[in-house]
């Protein structure tokens, strides 16, 4: 099944979906597409105004264009997802996961469409490792 | 997501003792047409798709705790990301962040192996409103 994870660039998150035999949909698959296909050449931007356009079939327009331009990036992949890992309190907030608009437009979309979705934290501690790994464990093997 | 280009990122726990250079030495070793780049936190791995989750599947067998893996958008090299044509590197400081969490990770993935459940976190309750009063009155 198709996983959304949330932060979209996550290492752990996209390892551990791999891992209990799922395909994680990540931030990097459609940078990769424009990469490959279209070229972008404007660093740091991972997104072309084409892209900023297309956010607004989940943005309005008054939002601004950064939240956008990310959103044409997380929108088709949660469009596409059966289900949502999602990870509060991420330890640094900065690139691609650094909008808290953002972040909190991309969970409302996956509550919008009522695939099933898990919310943990990061852990800061071994006991709360053991919780939050049983628990994506145990989600992802109840997907089916 | 492209069928002919994937490039990966390996990286090594911070409390593993694998080298990076090791890491490089046995993805060379395996003898498949991918580029593999030793980097600071494990190694870059590119090729073929279907090659690159062949190198994935050995790593993971070998060293199910050790590395953790994710699929990178760039190649390798990339002048708008590489870091010696002072390439831009937006997401390197989550990378960094997760990386100092792997160990955690690693803790919680053995526990589950085991069968150890995990424990239920607790919900947070709402305070009652007698209790809420006398808070107010003491203030």
């Amino acid at each position: 099944m198709k996983v959304f994870i949330d932060p979209p660039n996550s290492l752990i998150l996209f390892d551990l979906v791999e891992r209990f035999g799922h395909e994680p949909l990540g931030t990097m698959a459609p940078i990769q597409e424009r990469i490959d296909k279209t070229e972008v050449d404007m660093p740091p931007m991972n997104v072309s105004l084409d892209d900023v356009v297309k956010g607004l079939k989940y943005a309005g327009v008054e939002v601004p264009s950064g939240i956008r331009g990310r959103l044409a990036l997380w929108g088709p992949l949660i469009e596409a997802a059966d289900a949502a890992l999602i990870m509060e309190d991420p330890p640094f907030n900065f690139g691609c996961v650094g909008c808290e608009r953002s972040n909190e437009m991309a969970k409302y979309l996956i509550r919008r469409r009522g695939i099933p979705a898990l919310t943990v934290r990061y852990p800061d501690d071994k006991e709360e490792a053991v919780m939050t790994v049983g628990r994506i464990k145990e989600f992802l093997e109840g997907l089916k | 997501m492209s069928e002919e280009r994937e490039t990966r990122i390996f990286m090594i726990s911070p409390d593993s003792m694998i080298t990076p250079d090791q890491l490089v030495r046995e993805v060379h070793a395996m003898g498949k047409e991918v580029t593999a780049k030793e980097t600071c936190y494990g190694t870059l791995v590119e090729g073929p798709r279907p090659l690159v989750g062949e190198v994935l599947a050995i790593i993971r067998e070998r060293y199910p705790y050790d590395i953790y893996s994710k699929v990178r958008a760039y190649p390798t090299g990339d002048r708008r990301r590489c870091r010696a044509e002072h390439g831009t590197r937006p997401g390197y400081a989550q990378l960094e962040a997760e990386w100092e969490m792997l160990p955690l990770i690693q803790h919680g993935i053995r526990c589950s192996e085991n069968g150890e459940r995990p424990a239920v976190p607790k919900e947070k309750e709402k305070l009652p409103l007698e209790e809420f009063k006398k808070i107010c009155e003491a203030c």
